[in-house]
């Protein structure tokens, strides 16, 4: 038994979605990095999932894997940077609250 | 899919990417450099940074692989790298919290990482180059702008940029996903697309995830040209980012993403309109219309009301982002509007005039700031008080810069902002309705007017305070406002010299 590729594509959609909702609603800078990842992972999943099908006699193109080990990597030096960012911004401010945010506006 | 496996590898050649190999190898020898060879000033780096910068975007102009925006990318870098290098006292000040230099060097080797992204970037023909060489440019945006980590607006620019910045990635690698998933390959190419949306006419089913793609794919390209649904990281990260920061992002940063946008509308340049059954040419006309009437008013209208001068200048470059989105409505120019080959062109080169004009004026508006904040110690309008009276000759330079990004006649900038008003109307020969983006477009320049012009009311209408001294103008600031004033000049007399031989 197979599983088809929509149902791939549905999960990596509801990721996303998930994803995308942490990022604009969450408050806490952690929570709202682990939302980041999330989106990236829900691409990751789409592109192994459609190079998959695109294959040709079960052969994947692989073209979409290179992409996906593109995406883990510099989602990894993403978070590298987003974290001396909140390390930084802890030291400054004692929470890394992101309604703290707040020195810059009109 | 066996026809589609024809495009599954663009070709790339070692020679595109001979220049950003070489600033990759300049930074990677600055960064040693700094880690262990203690004694050797930091401002040594910037100076070789800059010049390595300059000189490549000069290889890339003689270059086989010549490319209008690598060369933009390069001058922009090598502007703000010396941006920087004026900066230095308050540089020192927010790193290392003295006057040591302590931890100042990666602040001039990074620009050179970013702008070999940028040049990948110009010679990318598909998703994946795009992601890579975009992220290149992005992660180290996102160090540079929380660079001191002392002064707490770099910071939450920093984090600000971080976090709106990776979801934009998200976005855009979830539509280059779809876009795979569609069409079977990552190469932008047009017959792709035709192949693709000819095929989805009859079973309706392809093209809804396709135009998905293509949505999410020009989403991650609005953000980072500061386009209307994606602009709102600008004014918070052009305050809060160190000047030359904000410098690289208003200019270099602003190349690349016109760059990937002029990359991204390749495969609906031409012949679009001869697949019978889809709008997509019109939908693509529609979308940039829209935001480029919501870019226009937001900038422009965002900017009347502010007093810090490095905000205004962010909300300005959403403004003129505006502008230039302009061009993407006419994709394929008319023959029988070429009034002068000064105002009309393929988007990509009036693109690029309008960039390099943008570029010139901006870049000579933050050496002034930059200036001013290090001996008044204020980055808002009303420091540049009374510059008219103290300064004279550096006053008429910044005069010239402003007046450029308004579009005051006799400056580049007014032959730019000219071919974005032709570029529409070229556009309205196909689609009649976009008459409704005209109305916004001169109340937007006017506005340009009022705000630019508060700087200049500053520096003449207004007295100079009793303990002010005349600034002290830096050889490298007076050098590259002098030779930016006399671009902006020249470049914008010239065509009106040759129009009317």
């Amino acid at each position: 038994m197979t599983i088809p590729l929509a149902h791939y594509l549905i999960l990596s959609g509801i990721l996303f979605s998930i994803g995308l909702a942490g990022v604009l609603i969450r408050r806490n800078i952690l929570v709202v990095f682990m939302c980041l990842e999330m989106m990236l992972s829900a691409a990751n999943i789409s592109l192994v999932a459609f190079s998959r099908a695109q294959g040709t006699a079960g052969i994947p193109v692989y073209d979409a894997q290179v992409l996906s080990l593109f995406i883990v990597a510099i989602a990894a030096a993403e978070v590298s940077i987003g974290l001396a960012l909140i390390v930084a911004m802890f030291r400054a401010r004692r929470t890394v609250d992101s309604t703290s945010l707040n020195s810059l506006k009109d | 899919m066996n026809d589609i496996a024809t495009y599954c590898s663009a070709t790339y050649t070692w020679a595109q990417f001979t220049p950003a190999f070489i600033l990759i190898g300049v930074a990677a020898v600055l960064l040693m450099a700094d880690t262990f060879i203690k004694a050797l000033p930091k401002r040594a780096y910037a100076v070789t940074a800059a010049l390595s910068v300059l000189l490549v975007g000069c290889y890339t102009v003689s270059g086989e692989h010549t490319n209008a925006y690598s060369f933009l990318a390069c001058l922009a870098t090598g502007l703000s790298i010396l941006v920087a290098y004026d900066y230095t006292k308050v540089s020192c000040a927010s790193i290392a919290g003295g006057t040591s230099d302590e931890g100042t060097g990666e602040f001039y080797a990074l620009p050179l990482v970013a702008c070999a992204g940028i040049l990948c970037l110009t010679q990318a023909a598909d998703l994946i180059m795009i992601f890579v060489s975009l992220e290149v440019v992005t992660l180290t945006s996102y160090v540079l702008a929380g660079y001191f980590r002392r002064n707490q607006g770099s910071i939450e620019a920093g984090i600000k940029y971080l976090v709106l910045g990776a979801m934009s990635t998200g976005i855009l690698v979830f539509g280059a996903a779809w876009y795979f998933g569609m069409t079977g390959t990552f190469i932008l190419d047009s017959d792709v697309v035709i192949k693709t949306l000819s095929g989805s006419v009859a079973s309706g089913t392809v093209a809804i995830g396709f135009l998905m793609s293509v949505a999410l794919l020009f989403l991650g390209a609005f953000f980072k040209v500061g386009a209307a649904p994606m602009h709102v990281w600008i004014p918070d990260v052009y305050q809060g980012a160190p000047t030359p920061t904000t410098t690289f992002l208003a200019v270099a940063s602003k190349t690349a993403g016109f760059a990937l946008l002029c990359a991204l509308v390749v495969p609906f340049r031409s012949k679009l309109l001869a697949i019978p059954g889809t709008h997509v040419a019109d939908m693509l006309v529609n979308v940039f219309a829209v935001v480029a009437g919501a870019t226009l008013l937001i900038g422009n209208l965002g900017a009347l009301f502010q007093s810090n001068a490095k905000r205004l200048l962010g909300y300005s470059s959403i403004g003129q982002a505006g502008f230039i989105l302009v061009f993407f409505l006419n994709l394929n120019p008319p023959d029988f509007l070429k009034i002068s080959e000064h105002l009309s062109g393929p988007v990509e080169v009036l693109t690029y005039k309008y960039l390099l004009a943008y570029t010139l004026a901006t870049v000579a508006a933050f050496f002034a700031i930059a200036m001013v904040r290090t001996q008044r110690g204020s980055e808002e309008i009303s420091a540049f008080r009374g510059l008219g009276k103290t300064n004279p000759r550096t006053a008429f330079l910044i005069v010239v810069s402003f007046a450029s990004l308004a579009g005051v006649p006799l400056t580049m900038g007014f032959m730019v902002k000219m071919a974005s008003f032709f570029a529409l109307v070229g556009a309205m020969q196909s689609w009649t309705y976009l008459v409704w983006l005209l109305p916004i477009m001169i109340l937007t320049a006017t506005a340009g007017f009022y705000y630019y012009f508060k700087i200049i009311r500053a520096m003449y209408w207004e007295k100079p305070q009793s303990g002010d001294k005349p600034l002290c103008v830096p050889f490298c600031t007076a050098c590259v406002m002098t030779a930016c004033a006399i671009a902006l000049i020249v470049l914008g007399t010239w065509p009106l010299l040759t129009a009317f031989k």
